[in-house]
């Protein structure tokens, strides 16, 4: 569905993306590991239109997304779960939801309405604070709170970078248990994470990111787990 | 005490209008996270269209309000377009510059279209004061008080219940967050603006009317007057707007009236300069962090 | 040389003593809006001297630069702690403060049946120090510009000193400058006592230049123009602010053109300059590459 080809992105004279070509299949949920600096926020941020790439595409099934700018990216169906959550902290539970759906917003208000409901109805705790501040949320549950916040947008494909940055074990496996759950339900999920032990247990496809370059690409069980999850961390050792 | 409480009444009549400029520098500094340091000029262009249909073409009231508010938001567009779009990538100091440059700017302007000292603007209304007991409204505050008040729920409205009042929050409390959400950032930063501009325009209307005059003084006071609002009130914060405008508008009218014209404005500054020192955050106490932040800048 | 381009000059020297104590603040990374209330002291308290006290003007233009330093630094030790933004609001509210309390002073003495000094809003004439003594307006205009030399000179010398680059160290990255030890707030209150003693300076000679005070001078927009010199003349010298200064009261000046506008223009200029240079003209990345490139011609002329 998602198909990036060959994608260069610089920061002034950095390159922090060298050429980097994958694919996140429709229905399926695909990783991408690495350690830090590797450029996978980067790549998020190319994807979402914050950066421009250089050379390179990236299509959603038919259409090439390369040029536009961040408004129509999320027009078009791709939505993005940010690093770090960045829920509006004194907005509401509610409102946060709201503004996931903001270029729905006035078109079909019953359809919105429903969809906060449905939110509601699978995060629960976020339906018992609806009324909350969001920035009074704990951690995880403001993980859940941006990724229903996404999902609101109704995405054809749903972005998230490093879901469980900052987050407790158990939260964490909270988290990725939700995105399990989304997948089955029928949400095409592409997501980063330096975390490789929890995303090789949902991913369906995943890619290794090592300095600005994909270094890898297999199904879970392909590779060492072992291996990889040094490599997520560290980065392959230079001989 | 029948002087303090008519005073307090006086006061809060009269701080709606500075209530409401807080407001207007209040919404640019959560949306831009700048000071627009030529609001005040911009207001005071608007009202000397305003003053010139009154005076060459015996303009009715509402003619010279609507005049106002247009040219007030004509000139902000002006302002939002050279001083903060175009350096929205640089620092923040460059577009408090900027502003300080176009402040300069169009009050040479504004000493050239109209060089007299004062000119005239008509009166908000006719009415006689009202009696109430031992206290008077008079007329003219008291009818700006009504419109301000209006005005203030008109605003809360549009930031609480309408899709581009979401947009402005959201973009307010977190602009990378917003464009992720598909929100436009620079048409929120431009809708903004000209929502502010227009809520001056009102807000200098609604003053100038009661005064019936305008002079060339006019944008640096308006100016100033928004600033020590907000600051009072706790920079960042509308409910601080809203209060801080009320608490100098008292505090102005007791000291005009315990101390003397001379100290009226003394005592503005003075209050400003100890809240700053004592508790810079303001009435309303602690600013987010996000707010702090923003209030910090590098030269 | 004819009066009217000595009474330029003139002008631009003096205000660049207040360019260039908001340049100083700028550098450790704060705004002010408020050096003019330090000019104003500069100003009035040297004309009583000269005009009430009968005190010479050296003299008067030290007590002055010297009583603004005190205030500037007592001030600073208030205000300074305060972060950015209210920073520079609390010294927009103390110099209209200082303006407003020159509106409600009077001290007067009587000198030859007349009385003298400052009379409130009214103002404060006939300080005829520079007259009394016969000193032209050409000797005048020297004065001033030996001194803004010196005091060049001393900013000059001071870039290439430690207190220096601990001053511009607190511009760039306050954090870094704590975690060396440095008591940020103090280095700060001491640009501040330096930058209110410039001030002062110009001040006094603004006074015996014009020989008519009066509170209203002293505004926020004389304290913006300030500042405005040195954010588009650039940080990275003494020489910005300076150029600041030439450029508009300079130059502008020289275009009857645009006589009645020069605002328009100095403002439209400063905005259009600031889209392009936001740091100023010669701030400190351009300052830099001309050491450089001058050491390198220099070193290839050998």
């Amino acid at each position: 569905m998602l198909t990036i080809d060959n994608v260069v992105t610089s920061y002034g004279m950095i390159k922090a993306l060298k050429g980097v070509s994958l694919t996140a299949a429709s229905g399926k949920v695909t990783c991408l590991l690495g350690p830090n600096g590797a450029g996978k926020t980067t790549l998020m941020f190319t994807i979402a239109g914050i950066l421009k790439t250089q050379t390179g595409t990236i299509t959603l099934d038919d259409t090439d997304l390369t040029r536009y700018s961040p408004v129509k990216i999320v027009e078009h169906g791709i939505s993005l779960v940010p690093e770090n959550r960045l829920v509006f902290p004194m907005m509401t539970v509610r409102e946060n939801l709201e503004t996931g759906a903001y270029l729905r917003v006035g078109k079909d208000r019953k359809a919105i309405a429903d969809d906060l409901e449905r939110m509601f109805a699978r995060f629960p705790r976020l339906g018992e604070r609806s009324d909350q501040p969001a920035g009074t949320l704990s951690g995880g549950e403001q993980q859940m709170l941006a990724i229903g916040r996404a999902l609101m947008a109704r995405p054809r494909i749903l972005l998230m970078d490093e879901p469980s940055l900052g987050l407790a074990p158990l939260i964490v496996e909270e988290i990725f248990r939700i995105v399990e759950e989304l997948n089955q339900a029928g949400v095409t999920i592409f997501l980063v994470e330096q975390n490789a032990r929890m995303a090789l247990r949902v991913a369906d496809h995943f890619y290794l990111l090592e300095q600005g370059r994909v270094t890898f690409s297999g199904s879970p069980g392909a590779l060492e787990e072992e291996e990889v999850i040094q490599r997520a961390y560290l980065g392959t050792r230079r001989e | 005490m029948i002087d303090f409480i008519q005073n307090c009444i006086d006061g809060v009549m009269i701080g709606s209008g500075y209530a409401l400029l807080a407001i207007g520098f209040t919404i640019v500094f959560g949306v831009l996270r700048r000071l627009n340091l030529a609001y005040g000029p911009s207001i005071m262009l608007g009202a000397f269209v305003g003053t010139l249909l009154y005076v060459q073409f015996q303009a009715q009231i509402l003619t010279v309000a609507i005049a106002t508010v247009i040219g007030a938001v004509v000139v902000g567009m002006y302002v939002e377009r050279l001083c903060f779009w175009a350096i929205r990538r640089g620092a923040a100091i460059a577009s408090m510059v900027s502003s300080f440059a176009i402040w300069m700017q169009l009050e040479e302007v504004a000493a050239i279209i109209l060089p007299e000292r004062t000119y005239p603007f008509p009166a908000l209304t006719e009415m006689a004061p009202l009696e109430i007991g031992p206290f008077f409204l008079r007329s003219e505050p008291l009818v700006m008080f009504v419109v301000a008040v209006a005005l203030m729920a008109v605003v809360h409205t549009v930031l609480y219940r309408t899709r581009f009042g979401l947009a402005v929050r959201a973009v307010s409390e977190n602009p990378s967050a917003a464009r992720f959400m598909g929100i436009h950032i620079d048409a929120v930063m431009f809708w903004a603006f000209a929502l502010v501009s227009a809520i001056g325009g009102v807000a200098g209307f609604l003053i100038l009317a009661t005064d019936q005059q305008v002079t060339p003084y006019f944008g640096l006071w308006v100016t100033f007057k928004g600033l020590i609002a907000m600051m009072l009130g706790g920079m960042g914060s509308l409910p601080g707007a809203i209060l801080g405008g009320l608490v100098l508008g008292v505090v102005e009218t007791q000291s005009l009236w315990y101390l003397g014209a001379d100290y009226r404005d003394l005592s503005a500054y003075f209050l400003l300069f100890l809240i700053l020192i004592v508790r810079p955050g303001g009435i309303m106490g602690q600013a987010l962090p996000e707010r702090e932040r923003a209030a910090d800048r590098r030269v | 040389m004819d009066d009217y381009v000595v009474s330029v000059l003139s002008n631009i020297g003096m205000i660049s003593f207040l360019a260039l104590s908001a340049y100083l603040l700028l550098l450790t990374g704060e705004i002010s809006f408020g050096q003019q209330a330090f000019f104003a002291i500069g100003a009035y308290l040297s004309a009583i001297a000269t005009a009430m006290w009968g005190w010479p003007l050296w003299s008067a233009l030290l007590l002055a630069a010297a009583a603004a330093a005190a205030a500037a630094t007592v001030i600073g030790i208030l205000t300074l702690r305060l972060r950015g933004l209210y920073f520079s609001i609390a010294t927009l509210a103390f110099a209209e403060m200082v303006r407003l309390l020159f509106v409600i002073f009077h001290y007067q003495v009587v000198i030859d049946g007349e009385p003298v000094g400052p009379d409130g809003a009214e103002g404060f004439r006939d300080i005829r120090w520079v007259f009394e003594n016969n000193v032209s307006a050409a000797e005048y205009m020297v004065i001033i510009y030996v001194v803004l030399f010196i005091v060049v000179a001393l900013f000059f010398r001071l870039e290439r000193s430690r207190l220096g680059s601990i001053f511009r160290m607190l511009g760039e990255d306050t954090l870094l400058a704590e975690m060396q030890g440095l008591n940020v707030i103090r280095f700060k209150v001491l640009a501040s006592g330096i930058a209110g003693f410039i001030a002062g300076i110009g001040g006094a000679f603004y006074a015996h230049f014009t020989t008519y005070l009066e509170p209203q001078i002293f505004n926020v927009m004389l304290g913006v123009h300030g500042l405005l010199y040195g954010l588009i003349g650039g940080l990275g010298t003494a020489l910005g602010p300076l150029i600041g200064v030439g450029l508009d009261i300079g130059f502008l000046e020289a275009i009857r053109a645009i006589q009645g506008y020069r605002m328009i223009v100095f403002g439209g200029l400063v905005a259009v300059l600031l889209i392009f240079m936001p740091r100023g003209i010669l701030d400190e990345e351009r300052v830099h590459w001309i050491r450089m490139t001058w050491r390198r011609w220099r070193n290839a002329a050998r």
